[in-house]
């Protein structure tokens, strides 16, 4: 049963950013999460405000250099949406991999990263392509990386009075592979790995790699990159299989009730490697002749 | 055991209209209640099942617009102004949907509570896609749980559905 709270249905950003005030007022957008929590008690809400009305906020839009998604978009329209499958097919195959078909319906990806949860899909492939999200309060409007974005577990950059209201993603640069890897325990990722490659000349020329779920919030490896670029792939994946140290200090893994940190680090170094080989059969390899 | 919760104390309630298999309600709801208790209480279709309350197990499935929802986790309110269908509204008259003519065929059930929720999130998948390959029906039907393990029989049932639909 819920506890009885108040609803407010604002129509504009500037009206929803007015009415965050207190900390027992929270923003209701998809809900998928948050009613779970409300309904075991795990969070107390007086005031619910629920952004859906605000058109602007469910939109999705290509800008010539960016895919701008709003944040009360759903996972299920994302996962579908042609705009997302030509520009950041990572994203709409993790985005389909979330939860179960009704999550994904009601859930959104503003609400899926606010939430924070460090077992979720999407922030882990919006690191690999450099997204940005904006954030706007009663006077603020502000853009921040995903890496700023992200802080911890159950925990972001906004503040109170803030809300998510777009991300922006910019499309892998021509010539690049990608792979999206996780295993999965009870509908959330144990671990999942998001790399995008592009090999020249028989060596990697361009490299990121994310992982998620092993510590309190998704990460970039960027000395691991940095290390094997310029490297054939074979040495790559040697360096990667060798990297285990260097993984553990960077991701700060916990133990959870999806696996030991010591059994997360295990996988994320099977996942990366793996990844490395995916993205250049993806699209990483340059076409010659 | 399912009663009737307690009567919900609320600050607030909303007006809403909404369509529930073909059929008109409109009145007030309390902002807090989900759309199963509406459903069951004041509708009084009680094939949607309450089970796990946490959006994992599937029992409680029903259509909004043409999309699956857990209607345990859904507010009511939001369902103002659409189409809301759930396993009552399957059949037309006698006729039963050929989902659920090819689950009994094939036996798609053992103790049947998580059959109503099964069913409509196949329903959901149909509308989607209407010929879906075994794959593509397992990774949808996957949020359903069916713990006496019919699964087989489902995805049988579902792919007979198909192709009944298909027959000229």
């Amino acid at each position: 049963m819920l506890k009885p709270f108040r609803l407010l249905e604002p129509d504009t950003v500037a009206e929803a950013a007015a009415e965050l005030v207190g900390e027992e007022t929270k923003i209701y957008a998809g809900g998928a999460e948050l009613l779970l929590l409300l309904r075991h008690g795990l969070l107390d809400a007086a005031t619910l405000v629920n952004i859906k009305r605000i058109a602007s906020l469910n939109e999705v839009s290509w800008d010539g250099s960016n895919l701008r998604i709003g944040s009360t978009v759903t996972h299920h329209r994302l996962e579908t949406h042609p705009l997302v499958r030509e520009h950041l097919p990572m994203l709409a195959q993790a985005e389909s991999h979330i939860g179960n078909i009704r999550v994904r319906t009601q859930g959104t990806l503003g609400g899926n990263l606010c939430f924070a949860d460090p077992h979720a899909d999407p922030a882990t492939a919006l690191l690999v392509h450099e997204a940005t999200v904006t954030v706007a309060g009663k006077e603020t409007n502000r853009q921040l990386g995903m890496k700023e974005f992200l802080v911890g577990m159950y925990e972001t950059a906004l503040q109170p009075d803030e809300l998510l209201t777009q991300v922006q993603v910019p499309p892998l640069p021509a010539g690049w592979g990608h792979a999206y890897l996780r295993i999965e325990r009870f509908y959330r990722p144990t671990v999942n790995v998001a790399a995008a490659v592009r090999l020249s000349d028989g060596k990697l020329d361009g490299v990121r790699l994310a992982v998620g779920c092993v510590g309190p919030k998704a990460q970039r490896l960027q000395e691991l990159e940095a290390k094997i670029s310029g490297l054939p792939l074979e040495e790559a994946e040697r360096v990667v299989t060798e990297s285990k140290p260097y993984i553990t200090d960077e991701l700060h893994p916990v133990d959870d009730l999806l696996g030991s940190a010591d059994y997360k680090i295990h996988v994320t170094s099977v996942l990366l490697k793996k990844a490395l080989g995916q993205s250049l059969r993806n699209g990483g390899e340059a076409k010659h002749g | 055991m399912d009663e009737k919760p307690e009567e919900l104390k609320t600050l607030q309630s909303i007006e809403i209209s909404l369509t529930v298999n073909e059929k008109t309600w409109s009145g007030e709801v309390p902002v807090e209640e989900v759309l199963l208790d509406f459903l069951r209480y004041r509708v009084g279709l009680t094939g949607t099942k309450r089970s796990c309350e946490s959006q994992v197990c599937g029992a409680c499935t029903v259509l909004v617009g043409n999309q699956p929802i857990s209607s345990c986790s859904y507010l009511a309110f939001e369902a103002n102004n659409r189409l809301v269908t759930t396993v009552e509204g399957l059949a037309v008259g006698e006729q039963l949907d050929p989902l659920q003519s090819a689950f009994i065929r094939n036996v798609g059930t053992q103790c049947g509570y998580c059959t109503p929720g099964q069913l409509m999130a196949a329903k959901g998948l149909l509308l989607h896609n209407p010929t879906p390959t075994y794959e593509q029906i397992a990774e949808w039907m996957k949020g359903n749980i069916c713990r006496c393990g019919c699964y087989p029989a489902i995805a049988q049932s579902i792919l007979e559905a198909v192709e009944e639909r298909q027959k000229p």
